[in-house]
């Protein structure tokens, strides 16, 4: 009896211990990382070692493909443009451009003293073969649809390319600064996919599909010489074995990778590493599939629109990590964004449901493990709705058919995409009717003559007027919202130094790993 | 004996064939295919149309099935979907890679778990029992993925000894994996070892009450030897099919732990192939699969046969008892 007791005590006491470690467990700190990752003077002669996961079983270094190896490209080659933070275009091999009056040709000036990896210089011929090359129908570049409008394109000289355009488009070099349009040597479409000759400031040493990858400093390199000596590569399709090997300290840095907020404060909590945030670089949306009999409505997608309060979700979603949408995909780091809040009414969208005979209106949100925040969002959405008497379910499918079954054939889901895409491209790639892109299938034919106008009008302020009416329109027609755009938390080690990263753009000249 | 082998090697054939028959059309069933994933994101319909045309996915499933059957009977199994290698090569690689692993963990595992079993056993109700038994029970309920990933905590992460993943992908050669193969070895055997404890300990105990031990034990002899000459011998039979099972799922499934240590073996290969319904891959992984399973439940077989000879008698054509009865009456 005194035996059994004593032991019964022990247990008692036992599981009382464990529960208050357990509790006290809970209330860790919220994450806490500085605005801007770490700058300073970079050492000499370093090897960064970056972990990503690989595009594809069958990734090429081939930049207009579809399965290209994205995290190669920025360090092998360049493009003609590239852009600023405010999502302006800038030089990068060209140093000027102009077009003529009606903005249908358009002539770039390149640098003259470009050299490829293998030393033959870059001229006007190797820009006409690599936008030859993305607009061939075999090549099947992503980049095709946008570029459609190229009708032909002329090596004037040896330093100056002509683009003539079927319509006019006076935001056309913007479109140039797509992923998809770096610069290769001319006639090496064939090759391209191995040997990676571009003129970036990394020099290919080897790559295997889907495994490791060495690149080393281009000595001359136009815009100087990168801080490091040499980057490896390693692919790990698994984010937590990627996680894993940065705590471990195998790697340097995380690309590609958007941390969830558990995994962060583990990051930032562990000694030797620590989270870097890009602002606002993951951009959510709910598409509601506008030709299906949910949302065929425009004022069903009016209600499910004031239903919500994008604030709200920021808050339960992302724990405040990033800025409310308000339905306007522009992000707001663009010089273009239009400052525009809309309402949150749930009495309204109440309304509007029993005027069309929808109330109590039930369907399925669609989610997956594709990105770690993509539930919560449905999850913090579909808990707002409900204050305007909307049931939605939440239906979690495979993240490997995600893209494949549901986006763009399911009427709600959640989705997202990675900001960096120019206005002109965003709003004409992802809305305007019937492109492959069109993720909500929406078509609204003010819509396209507004943004035909706008790529018509030469004169930057009223253009600039034109995409923010465009913006308009979206918000308060479109039918696919935006509910946050989402800091990408990226994981990498307190050694690494000036790693700059914005929309598609990464600093590979910078980065370094810190002085010892 | 012959006879036997013969009638084992007749079903394996028919279970090689089921099971490449099954994962062929349950891989068919599954959503999206090959050219989908492939293209992602970017799949327009026209663009997915000349995948599936270039790739020879448009042809009828059966037609394709024996095609299939056809070239595998003869050893090649093709070329994968997506990378366009030789499969025979690839699979081959990752197998070698994944015994690397399996091997090590089947000899340490099997060879402690049955010591520790008869231990528990013989001691039973004592303090090393309760020991034991517990820790067996712990291990067994804790999924595979949260045994490795606490070792990789403790052994990679807070105290730098093994490396938490392997880096260099299939590349890798046997130089860089021998680090990286602590680490997932110890989690396999600690997820395997508890069912061959647990078995070997009932076992054992059955064995030390029968009667042939308890008269050994009266007449004199030491209860080690008892022990270790008489009753562990004997206690291993039952405990050879939950060996043979496990030795198997090693061998075929180690998915979960070559994940999350990226090791570059069969089990990760099969997840990738899986995600982008690489056909010809999964194909061969059954089959390869299946042929293991079957090899080591007829290793398991001989094995009883060579423990226990009352095995060996079993499958002689029996007398009749008739005759025997017969030549009795007359003598």
């Amino acid at each position: 009896m005194n035996s059994s007791l004593h032991r019964r005590a022990l247990l008692a006491g036992a599981l009382g211990g464990i529960a208050t470690v357990g509790l006290s467990a809970c209330g860790a700190p919220a994450l806490r990382t500085s605005e801007r990752a770490a700058t300073g003077a970079a050492r000499a002669g370093a090897t960064m070692r970056i972990a990503r996961p690989a595009a594809s079983a069958a990734e090429t270094l081939d930049p207009a493909s579809s399965l290209s190896a994205y995290e190669y490209l920025g360090a092998l080659y360049n493009r003609l443009v590239k852009l600023d933070r405010a999502g302006e275009t800038v030089p990068d091999l060209a140093t000027e451009w102009s077009s003529n009056a009606d903005a249908t040709v358009w002539d770039f000036r390149l640098r003259g003293d470009v050299r490829f990896h293998d030393g033959r210089r870059l001229t006007a011929r190797d820009v006409r073969y690599t936008f030859q090359h993305i607009l061939d129908p075999d090549t099947a570049s992503p980049q095709a649809g946008a570029l459609d409008l190229v009708d032909g394109i002329d090596a004037v000289d040896a330093t100056t390319v002509r683009f003539r355009l079927a319509t006019p488009n006076a935001e056309f070099p913007s479109l140039l600064t797509a992923y998809q349009c770096y610069v290769i040597p001319d006639g090496s479409a064939g090759t391209i996919g191995r040997t990676g000759i571009g003129t970036g400031p990394f020099v290919l040493e080897g790559f295997t599909p889907a495994g490791t990858g060495r690149v080393r400093a281009n000595e001359d390199h136009f815009a100087g010489r990168a801080s490091l000596d040499g980057i490896e590569f390693y692919s790990i399709q698994d984010t937590s074995a990627r996680v894993n090997a940065l705590l471990a300290r195998q790697v340097d840095l995380l690309l590609q990778t958007n941390l969830d907020n558990p995994t962060a404060r583990v990051v930032a909590g562990s000694p030797g590493t620590t989270v870097a945030r890009v602002a606002n670089a993951q951009w959510y949306t709910i598409p509601m599939l506008a030709t299906s009999a949910e949302f065929k409505d425009p004022r069903m997608r009016e209600a499910m629109r004031l239903a919500y309060d994008p604030e709200a979700v920021l808050r339960t979603a992302l724990q405040g990590t990033g800025t409310a949408g308000w339905d306007n995909p522009v992000p707001p780091e663009l010089s273009a964004h239009l400052d525009h809040r809309r309402e949150h009414d749930p009495e309204r969208a109440r309304a509007l449901l029993r005027q069309i005979g929808r109330e109590g209106f039930r369907t399925r949100i669609y989610t997956s493990a594709y990105e770690p925040n993509l539930t919560a969002i449905a999850v913090a959405y579909a808990d707002q709705v409900k204050q305007a008497g909307i049931d939605l379910q939440i239906t979690n499918v495979a993240a490997d058919s995600y893209y494949t079954q549901v986006w763009m054939s399911r009427p709600l889901m959640v989705s997202y995409w990675f900001t960096g895409r120019p206005v002109d491209q965003l709003l004409n790639q992802i809305f305007r009717s019937g492109s492959s892109y069109n993720e909500a299938a929406w078509s609204n034919p003010r819509f396209d003559r507004l943004l035909d106008a706008a790529r018509a009008d030469t004169n930057e302020t009223t253009r600039r007027q034109k995409y923010q009416d465009a913006q308009r329109l979206v918000i308060e027609e479109g039918a696919d919202m935006t509910p946050v755009f989402g800091d990408r938390l990226v994981g990498l080690s307190e050694e690494v130094v000036n790693y700059d990263e914005h929309g598609f753009e990464l600093d590979y000249l910078a980065l370094g790993l810190k002085e010892v | 004996m012959a006879r036997m082998i013969a009638a084992r090697v007749a079903t394996s054939v028919v279970t090689l064939l089921l099971a490449a028959f099954f994962v062929f059309f349950a891989v068919q069933a599954l959503p999206g295919d090959v050219a989908e994933q492939l293209l992602g994101q970017n799949a327009t319909p026209e663009a997915v149309a000349t995948m599936r045309e270039q790739l020879g996915l448009d042809t009828n499933v059966w037609v394709r099935f024996v095609e299939w059957l056809g070239s595998a009977v003869t050893g090649d199994f093709g070329t994968s979907l997506v990378s366009g290698e030789s499969v025979s090569a690839s699979i081959w690689t990752a197998f070698s890679h994944s015994l690397l692993i399996a091997v090590p963990a089947i000899v340490v595992g099997i060879a402690g778990s049955l010591l520790l079993g008869v231990l528990a056993g013989a001691r039973r109700g004592t303090s090393v029992d309760s020991t034991v038994s517990v820790l067996a029970l712990v291990a067994m309920s804790i999924p595979e993925f949260v045994v490795a990933t606490v070792l990789v905590l403790l052994l990679a992460i807070a105290a730098p000894v093994f490396p938490a993943v392997v880096l260099e992908g299939p590349d890798a050669g046997v130089g860089d994996l021998l680090p990286a193969v602590v680490l997932p070895a110890v989690t396999l055997v600690a997820a395997m070892s508890a069912y061959i404890i647990r078995a070997m300990r009932s076992s054992t105990i059955d064995g030390l009450a029968t009667e042939y031990a308890v008269t050994a034990e009266l007449k004199g002899v030491r209860r080690r030897s008892v022990l270790w000459r008489h009753v562990a011998p004997t206690a291993v039979l039952p405990v050879l099919p939950v060996i043979s099972i496990n030795v198997a799922w090693l061998l075929g499934g180690v998915v979960v732990v070559e994940s999350v240590f990226n090791y570059p073996g069969l089990g990760k290969l099969m997840i990738d192939s899986v995600s982008t319904r690489d056909l010809p891959v999964l194909q061969a992984i059954a089959v390869l699969s299946a042929l293991v399973y079957v090899v080591v439940n007829l290793l398991a077989d001989l094995v009883a046969l060579a423990v226990d000879p009352r095995q060996r008698t079993l499958h002689r054509p029996r007398r009749r008892p008739v005759v025997a009865a017969a030549v009795e009456e007359e003598s």
